[in-house]
């Protein structure tokens, strides 16, 4: 295999009872520690991270950093290190890693931090990858997201971690048998030699596997050797989330100690303080422990959750001015037409420069402009943010469901004024997250009401808390004019924006085939607390750069579908996927009176997504029946899990395209519950077919996230095809009121 | 579900240990009131010896607020904002999808009226989507009354 396989320093070690762990370390005398200075590396191989455990009784536990919030990156990841392993698939057992510190990605770290340094030359490969261990501790990346799990520590951590384990059982068998290697078979779990007849399983060699040889670069498997990736393997997470027993962070339990609950309520604009409350009733009611002013929020502890929530219902606070006091969204939406006004043709920062767009414009047989808009959107996931705390004799120790439990560790270590050595983060099942338990504002807030309170604390936010305290995926307006000459061929693009959060060039525009175009940002600020959902900027760019690919179509005469190919002329491997979609949908064929589709291609988070949404027009409304999805993510890993990351992308952008919309008056959230911010339910829930195209077993893109982006547009562009109407402001259903 | 913007982890590697020299602690409770401490008996409380809107408010956290707001810039909730309800006509607050049922009742919110409204909902409006709230205490229904006549205009 080729260098992209090759990441990291593989250290063994025995633990006791002898089982055999293996895991990626950093060489002791690497250039890298003493440029970082203090990181511990005593004598010997220092075990950094340890992917891999096989027990005396054969079981082999895949220990992953990422966190499970239901799009089975811990069934893939157990696979990939499975099958390097050759171990057998009914004994593999998986465990979340530990959020000491240790467990760091060091492959997310890198596609984030410095891209460029995952083509290094071979020779500098052993102290970039020490880097970016030192990198990724530092900066506490123990991250679950940017639809990295499979693609970063799947391909570069837990194969080459399964591979080694491999090659060391084998040594360890041979030397043993006093047979060569090449003649010990390792399958199921089991080794053996024919000749001799001999055998013996994983779990018996465990032990004298350790004292082997570690390949730094073990060889790993070609895709014709692959027996678990690739396959659509149950999920090993379903089965007690089906009977109860798994754990949500909601679930939590602090061992030996009762627990108390509490409910918290911040001040409504962000940045304001609470000034002081009035707690007359709410000392009076039953199970009331404490009251809380916080100086942020207000929370109150008490026996159950619901007197809690109760009494703090009936708490009234006061809270100081801010600038954001008198903010609405006509204002907000004023403030970006401002912004953008200013920017003009021409203004703003540039992001992508080819050729001469204003130029390309004024010389076109036909000119299109448009303008379209989003709000923000908030995360909504099913389970509301909480987190069990517990702070005594200088310790924090929290139960929660994170994305991100080192940083969760340094920012409770860092509002508490303790080292982040005294604090432990153990991590639950996720009831969801989609960005939003990216953010530890929810760990902090739980850790100080239990160092206040001195005992063991559950808080809870209200699902109204949950909606009106979010990191919202902002809201933003878009221009775009376009040029066309006479027979309809693209002559320039140019477009403006004000809201970039990440990850680079979603914006971008250059898979289709353009001659000049000009993208920009002109940008607008905002006091409401932004943060990444699922998709991130895709979500919004994904809608304004289809929806108006889809107007120059028509504006040039064209088929919506035949137009986007043959500007994706020098782009074989969106165009296939495009063309397989229109395939599956029978584009082209007739549809009843009112029903019609549309088509939408994104590519995010390395994989390329094309869907044809089918939309009928139902009492006035409109009704998404159908969706096809086709997906280019390189290679996929398990297809079950990856088709039902599509179709959760398409759910969840549905809800975002048809019905999301938080607004703001006076400065504050007016949305609250789910009947103010609802979402797609099981009977809006179209049908889904999803087909994938392996086009390069090398690069693998996402899962988690690519879904979603195509699916605002298609509607959208279907409702045109169907009504005439063309939907420039999202959602969707403020329009059919 | 992207991580945290670039400039976080950049940051985060470069500058990590100046940074850890001045991280800023989150202040303690500004106010902290403690009733009671976990085991111990519950503060009781009767409803007849405290003042009547004091223990309406109460009554009305536990038994309306989950659908009501009591405040008149309050979003949206589940019910109608109840601020100003007392001499109030049935169903008139702008932009509530009310039932045919409420529309049509023809009713006047006066004390009494919403006494025997949460006595039972569906005894006074039948057909009303107020599908839950009543009250079974009749000192309970008086003193909410009570509390609601301190929400409106003139205090
Ligand atoms: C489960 C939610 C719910 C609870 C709890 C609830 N209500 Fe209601 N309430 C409603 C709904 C919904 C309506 C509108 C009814 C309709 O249109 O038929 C309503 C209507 C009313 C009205 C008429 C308002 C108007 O503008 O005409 C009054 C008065 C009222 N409720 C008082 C109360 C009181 C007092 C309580 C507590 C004892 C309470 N409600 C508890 C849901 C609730």
């Amino acid at each position: 295999m080729n260098k992209w396989t090759r990441r990291g320093f593989i250290g063994a070690g025995v633990l006791t009872g002898g089982a055999l762990v293996v895991g990626v370390a950093v060489r002791p005398g690497n250039p890298v520690d003493k440029l970082r200075g203090d990181v511990a590396s005593g004598p010997g191989e220092e075990l950094v991270n340890a992917w891999v455990k096989i027990d005396h009784d054969n079981t082999v536990t895949a220990i992953v950093p990422h966190c499970e919030m239901g799009q089975g990156a811990h069934t893939a990841l157990a696979q990939m290190l499975a099958d390097e392993l050759d171990a057998d698939w009914a004994k593999v057992a998986v465990m979340q890693a530990p959020a000491n510190g240790f467990y760091v990605v060091p492959d997310t770290a890198r596609e984030f931090v410095a891209k460029w340094s995952v083509d290094a030359p071979n020779w500098i490969e052993p102290t970039y990858n020490g880097l970016f261990t030192q990198v990724a501790r530092l900066a506490d990346v123990m991250i679950t997201g940017g639809s990295s799990s499979v693609r970063t520590t799947g391909q570069h951590t837990m194969r080459m971690a399964g591979a080694a384990a491999r090659h060391m059982l084998v040594a360890a068998a041979a030397r043993k048998w006093g047979v060569p290697e090449g003649e010990v078979v390792a399958e199921n779990s089991l080794l053996s030699h024919k000749a001799s007849g001999k055998s013996a399983t994983y779990g018996e060699f465990a032990e004298a596997a350790s004292h082997e040889h570690m390949p730094q670069t073990p060889p790993l498997k070609d895709v014709s050797q692959f027996k678990l990736m690739g396959k659509g393997l149950k999920r090993l997470d379903i089965p007690a989330k089906v009977d109860g027993s798994a754990k949500f962070g909601l679930d939590a339990a602090v061992p030996g100690e009762a627990l108390r609950y509490a409910a918290v309520k911040a001040a409504p604009v962000p940045g304001a303080k609470v000034e002081a409350i009035n707690a007359e009733a709410a000392r009076t009611m039953p199970g009331v422990l404490q009251i809380l002013n916080m100086g942020d929020f207000v929370a109150v502890v008490a026996d159950g959750y619901w007197q809690a929530q109760q009494a703090l219902n009936t708490i009234e606070a006061s809270y100081s001015k801010t600038d954001g006091d008198l903010l609405d969204s006509a204002m907000l939406r004023a403030r970006f037409a401002k912004a953008l006004d200013a920017a003009g043709d021409a203004g703003g920062k540039s992001l992508a420069r080819r050729g001469d767009a204003v130029g390309a414009l004024k010389g076109a047989a036909k000119k299109v402009t448009a303008e379209y808009q989003v709000p923000f959107v908030a995360h909504a996931a099913m389970e509301p943010m909480n987190c069990t705390a517990r702070v005594a004799g200088g310790k924090c120790e929290v139960w929660t469901s994170t994305q991100v439990p080192l940083m969760a560790r340094s920012a409770i270590a860092k509002a508490l004024g303790i080292g982040a050595e005294d604090v432990t983060v153990n991590q639950l099942y996720l009831g969801g997250a989609f960005g939003r338990r990216l953010e530890s504002d929810y760990p902090v807030q739980a850790a100080r009401i239990a160092k206040a309170t001195g005992y063991p604390v559950k808080m809870i936010w209200s699902r109204e808390e949950d909606t009106r305290q979010d990191f919202y995926r902002p809201a933003d307006t878009s221009r775009f004019s376009a040029g066309l000459d006479a027979g309809g061929k693209v002559l320039g693009w140019n477009n403006v924006f004000t809201q970039l959060n990440d990850p680079p060039g979603s914006w971008d525009v250059a898979h289709y085939d353009i001659p000049a175009v000009s993208i920009r940002r002109a940008e607008a600020d905002m006091h409401l607390r932004f943060g990444s959902l699922r998709s991130v900027d895709h979500s919004q760019q994904g809608f304004f750069i289809e929806s108006f690919v889809d107007e120059l179509a028509h504006a040039a005469g064209q088929d919506p579908f035949e137009f986007r190919r043959s500007l994706l002329a020098k782009s074989p491997r969106h165009k296939a996927v495009l063309e397989k979609v229109a395939r599956m949908a029978g584009w082209g064929s007739p549809l009843p009176k009112g029903t019609a589709r549309g088509i939408a291609i994104v590519k995010s988070f390395g994989t390329i997504v094309a869907e044809v949404a089918q939309v009928s027009m139902q009492d006035g409304r409109p009704s998404v029946d159908k969706v096809w999805c086709c997906a280019d993510a390189g290679y996929v890993m398990n297809p079950d899990g990856f088709a039902a990351q599509m179709e959760g992308g398409i759910i969840y952008g549905l809800t975002t395209a048809l019905y999301s919309g938080i607004t703001l008056k006076n400065g504050a959230v007016e949305q609250a519950n789910f009947d103010t911010y609802p979402m797609v339910r099981m009977d809006e829930a179209p049908d889904i077919e999803v087909a994938f195209i392996n086009a390069d077993t090398r690069e693998l893109g996402g899962a988690g996230e690519p879904g979603l982006p195509p699916i605002a547009p298609a509607v959208c562009n279907a409702i045109f095809a169907a009504t005439g109407l063309r939907i420039r402001e999202l959602p969707v259903m403020s329009h059919f009121a | 579900m992207s991580p945290p913007p670039l400039r976080g982890l950049v940051l985060a590697a470069t500058v990590a240990l100046p940074l850890a020299g001045c991280a800023k602690k989150a202040p303690d409770p500004i106010e902290q009131i403690v009733v009671r401490k976990p085991g111990d008996p519950p503060v009781v409380v009767p409803l007849a010896s405290t003042d009547p809107v004091a223990a309406g408010k109460r009554a009305f956290a536990a038994s309306c607020s989950a659908c009501h707001a009591a405040s008149a810039d309050a979003a949206k909730g589940v019910g109608p904002a109840l601020y100003g309800v007392i001499g109030r006509k049935a169903a008139s607050v702008p932009g509530f999808a009310y039932s045919a049922a409420m529309k049509g009742s023809g009713l006047t919110w006066s004390g009494p009226e919403i006494e025997a409204l949460i006595a039972n909902p569906q005894g006074i409006v039948p057909g009303t989507s107020m599908n839950a709230g009543a009250v079974s205490d009749a000192n309970a229904r008086h003193a909410i009354v009570q509390y609601l006549k301190t929400l409106g205009p003139k205090g």
